[in-house]
């Protein structure tokens, strides 16, 4: 039961990582970032190919490159497509994305690639009769840490209200001053940071990497962000806890049922969109904006 | 009045703008197939592809309105066709069919009717789901409609009453010629074309252009999205069941994101807007694909041999997608119908 | 000495031109009015001069730089800052953030602290609800909150679109008054008002804009002159 409640809210935990990740981008450019799925991959591969160096050293080479490839991602692509429609970007990162999936196939062939992570990660512990595995436990710990990390930095740091500012209305917050390159390059090093946590996260918990590795983890943070309010943060992750908590109790309830979960969510998604288009943390109308 | 502007319509009509593009599709097919059974089999799937560009075209080029979901009108096309037409045996002895429905195990149509009841299945499943999607604009429409594909491969992928679940079903009959699959095409391309000058085609159009002019002036938007959704989802079904009569099996795994992704590409690269835009979106990438499909392999195109390694073709498909979105946002056709190069029409003037 | 010149402006959305040709220029702590009927292309010579909208052609200077063409967040930088429209503050933010967001366009950051206290002297709200969210604030709290948040950022020229627009008359009384204390404490005023003779009464010059061109420039004797004001916005003859 314990490890019941402690997976719902350590997987919750996760997508509202994940989600968050996604909804910083859009927030700054009304792009949802397909390719955010091979950002969790390529944080993943990294873990694996450099598994023989100490973990925290290897985890820190997956965030750098990570996040290097966010920046890149912005840069090279993104950048020229700023304020074209929301539905050509969301083609485009979809487009990226599989090209990445193909660029990984090419490197790393279409066979997971294996290794042992942190085994003690498996090992389990034990108190008052209850056992949990050291991996849920520190994947808690860890997600709760970096929410209360987000949550300081949006609220009380200049960069955070520069964020939600400009997530509401970019046009008026550059007439303030707030600088558009800068302000959405380190948008996407955060949403890199976050998606290499997510990697992480992930790949102890099932280290056979292959190119679609990140995919059901972005689909499902986009349920979550879509849920929550797609054009407020905290509703992001809130959303992408939900979802995470939902799917992780729809396993447990539903038995063999278990492998229409993504359709219940699905339809959630279908629900919300129609009857508050916005989300549910939102004040209705957003996403006429968009 | 509607008797009006049928004819307001058909005074846009330009015998170029569909003949030339009639005789490409139905020349280029002829004379590849008859090079080599790999060709051969290469046309049907193109033909498979260009018909579900069309479907595409139809509902996303003319409304405007980003669609992940046709993807799920093809799988339902191609399980209708599938079932309708596997023998009886391969349904009563197939492991992954042993919990089929008994319906569904009656269930027998010959290959042209199965056709049919797959575009009925297509429209009407694009009808059921286009009254809720329609009410959606920009990212709300993209997103949604990708729900709906994922909500039809879920179901699809895990339940086995209603077809082979995760496996494939074998034994659907196979288009004996070209013929079949060409005609079917070529007429879709007419009533495609037609379609977009239709009243109704141009009418969407003009929402795609201005949703809030559009509405002031008194256009039920939602209602004419819906019908073209449904001529669309009805292309669409025609489609999947087309690609399952081609390879003689079904297994819904092929209709998902690859296929979406495939299918939006050659959309998007031709350009959405114009009957042109599709079909030579469509040439292009297939053909591109071939050609790099058959360096993969070492094999010579026209005498030229450049070993490729595998993989390579679909990396080369989604950067051209995202190189287009980059460059020439409407794409190579950027938009237009097909017209003749200016020396030709000028020739033809003189 | 010329704080603002503008010269053969043109701009627009896509294809479509709205403003043809505007030449003016402000020197230092002069206020001007724009008036002119709806969509005649106030609002976009604003934003066109504040960097939202990039120019088709023209030359816009600020203490003889040119502008034109550069960001929106660069030109605050150099001094030149709207209060746009509608005032746009950040409702979900608080009074204090969306202060501390016009904090970022202010190119001196050591004396922020002291900005902030001296734009709360002129408006009370900023210390009365610092910790509120905006968006729960009054229209006429809302449009305080605008225009402190815009002379945080240290303008010499300060632009302002349609400040009256959804006030009461003593709420805009009180505005006005404010105005007039930003004026007086140096900084050059471009006010855009549909409601002329709100301006009047303190503009040192009135442009009337009409489809997209300067039609009339009148000082502030004639501008005070209702017959005068009313010939000019709608474009009569001196002989109709």
């Amino acid at each position: 039961m314990i490890q019941t409640i402690l997976n719902a809210l350590s997987l919750g935990g996760t997508y509202a990582l994940a989600s968050l990740g996604l909804g910083l981008v859009f927030g700054v450019m009304r792009l949802v970032n397909f390719a955010y799925s091979e950002l969790i991959t390529i944080a993943a591969y990294t873990l694996v190919m450099t598994n023989q160096l100490p973990i925290m050293v290897s985890f820190l080479f997956s965030v750098v490159v990570t996040s290097l490839a966010a920046v890149l991602m912005e840069l090279l692509i993104y950048r020229r497509l700023r304020g074209a429609a929301p539905a050509i970007m969301l083609v485009a990162s979809f487009g990226l994305s599989k090209l990445l999936q193909q660029v990984y196939e090419l490197c790393f062939g279409a066979l997971p690639r294996s290794a042992s992570i942190a085994p003690w990660m498996s090992g389990e512990l034990k108190f008052a009769g209850v056992s949990i595995t050291n991996a849920s436990l520190i994947t808690a710990i860890l997600t709760i840490v970096l929410l209360l990390a987000m949550r300081y930095l949006l609220n009380k740091t200049s960069f955070g209200i520069q964020l939600k500012a400009a997530s509401a209305d970019f046009r008026t917050a550059r007439l303030l001053g707030v600088r558009a390159n800068h302000l959405i390059s380190l948008a996407f090093v955060m949403s890199g940071v976050l998606a290499a946590f997510v990697g992480a996260i992930l790949v102890v918990g099932n280290p056979q990497v292959e190119p679609m590795f990140g995919m059901n983890m972005t689909i499902l943070a986009l349920v979550g962000i879509v849920i929550g309010g797609i054009s407020s943060l905290p509703g992001s992750a809130l959303g992408g806890f939900i979802v995470g908590v939902i799917l992780s109790l729809l396993n447990t309830w539903l038995g063999n049922g278990r492998v229409y979960s993504y359709s219940w969510l699905f339809a959630a998604v279908f629900i919300i969109l129609l009857v508050r288009p916005g989300g549910l943390l939102s004040k209705g109308q957003e996403m006429e904006r968009v | 009045m509607f008797a009006k502007s049928w004819v307001k319509g058909l005074t846009r009509f330009s015998f170029t703008e569909i003949f030339i593009p009639l005789i490409i599709v139905a020349g280029s097919s002829l004379w590849l197939s008859g090079r080599s059974t790999s060709l051969l089999l290469f046309i049907k799937f193109t033909l498979c592809y260009l018909m579900m560009v069309l479907s595409l075209q139809v509902f996303v080029g003319n409304s405007g309105v980003l669609s992940f979901g046709h993807g799920s009108f093809a799988m339902v096309g191609a399980f209708v066709s599938g079932l309708a037409t596997a023998p009886l045996v391969i349904k009563q002895h197939a492991m992954s069919l042993s919990n089929l429905w008994q319906p569904l195990v009656d269930f027998k149509l010959n290959l042209g009717m199965s056709l049919l009841a797959s575009a009925i299945a297509g429209g009407v499943f694009a009808a059921l789901t286009g009254g809720f999607l329609m009410r959606l604009n920009g990212l709300a429409a993209g997103i949604a409609t990708f729900a709906l594909l994922g909500i039809t491969y879920n179901i699809l992928f895990n339940n086995n009453h209603i077809g082979p679940s995760n496996q494939a079903l074998p034994g659907v009959s196979q288009f004996s010629s070209l013929t079949l699959p060409l005609v079917l095409v070529l007429l879709a391309m007419v009533l495609v074309y037609f379609y977009n000058l239709s009243r109704l085609g141009r009418t969407l159009r003009a929402t795609r252009e201005d949703n809030m002019a559009s509405r002031g002036l008194g256009i039920n938007i939602v209602r004419v999205r819906w019908m073209s959704f449904m001529f669309s989802g009805l292309l669409a079904g025609l489609a999947g069941a087309m690609y399952a009569h081609v390879g003689g099996a079904v297994q819904v795994q092929d209709y998902y994101l690859g296929f979406t992704f495939f299918t939006l590409a050659m959309l998007i690269v031709g350009g959405s807007a114009s009957l042109w835009g599709a079909v030579l979106g469509t040439i292009v990438v297939s053909g591109v694909s071939q050609i790099l499909l058959m360096w993969e392999q070492s094999t010579p195109v026209l005498g030229v041999t450049i070993h490729l390694p595998i993989g390579t073709r679909a990396i080369v498909i989604a950067g051209m997608l995202v190189v287009i979105l980059l460059w020439r946002p409407n794409g190579i056709s950027n938009g237009n119908e097909f017209k003749l190069p200016n020396f030709l029409s000028k020739i033809k003037v003189s | 000495m010329q704080i603002l010149e503008i010269e053969d402006l043109n701009s627009g959305y896509g294809k479509v031109d709205v403003l043809l040709d505007i030449t003016f220029s402000m020197k230092a702590g002069q206020c001007f009015g724009i008036v002119g009927p709806n969509g005649v292309g106030k609002s976009t010579l604003l934003q066109t001069i504040a960097g939202a909208i990039k120019p088709k052609s023209g030359s816009i200077k600020l203490l003889g730089n040119e502008i034109s063409g550069r960001n929106p967040e660069d030109i605050v930088r150099s001094g030149l800052a709207l209060v746009p429209e509608g005032r746009q503050i950040f409702g979900g933010l608080t009074v204090m953030e969306n202060l501390q967001l016009g904090l970022t366009g202010r190119a001196d950051k050591k004396t922020s602290h002291q900005a902030i206290e001296h734009v709360a002297e002129l408006f009370p709200v900023i210390t009365t609800h610092s910790k509120q969210q905006a968006g729960l604030l009054s229209g006429g709290q809302q449009q305080q909150l605008a225009i402190a948040r815009a002379l945080i950022t240290d303008p010499k020229v300060l632009l302002l679109d349609e400040p009256s627009l959804g006030l009461a008359p003593n709420i805009i009384n009180n505005l006005f008054s404010n105005l007039k204390r930003i004026l007086e404490a140096g900084t050059t005023l471009l006010i855009v008002e549909q409601r002329a003779n709100l301006v009047t009464k303190f503009a040192d010059e009135i442009l009337i804009l009409r489809e997209g061109l300067i039609q009339d420039r009148l000082n502030k004797i004639d501008a005070q002159d209702e017959n005068k004001l009313k010939k000019a916005y709608f474009g009569l003859g001196a002989n109709e």
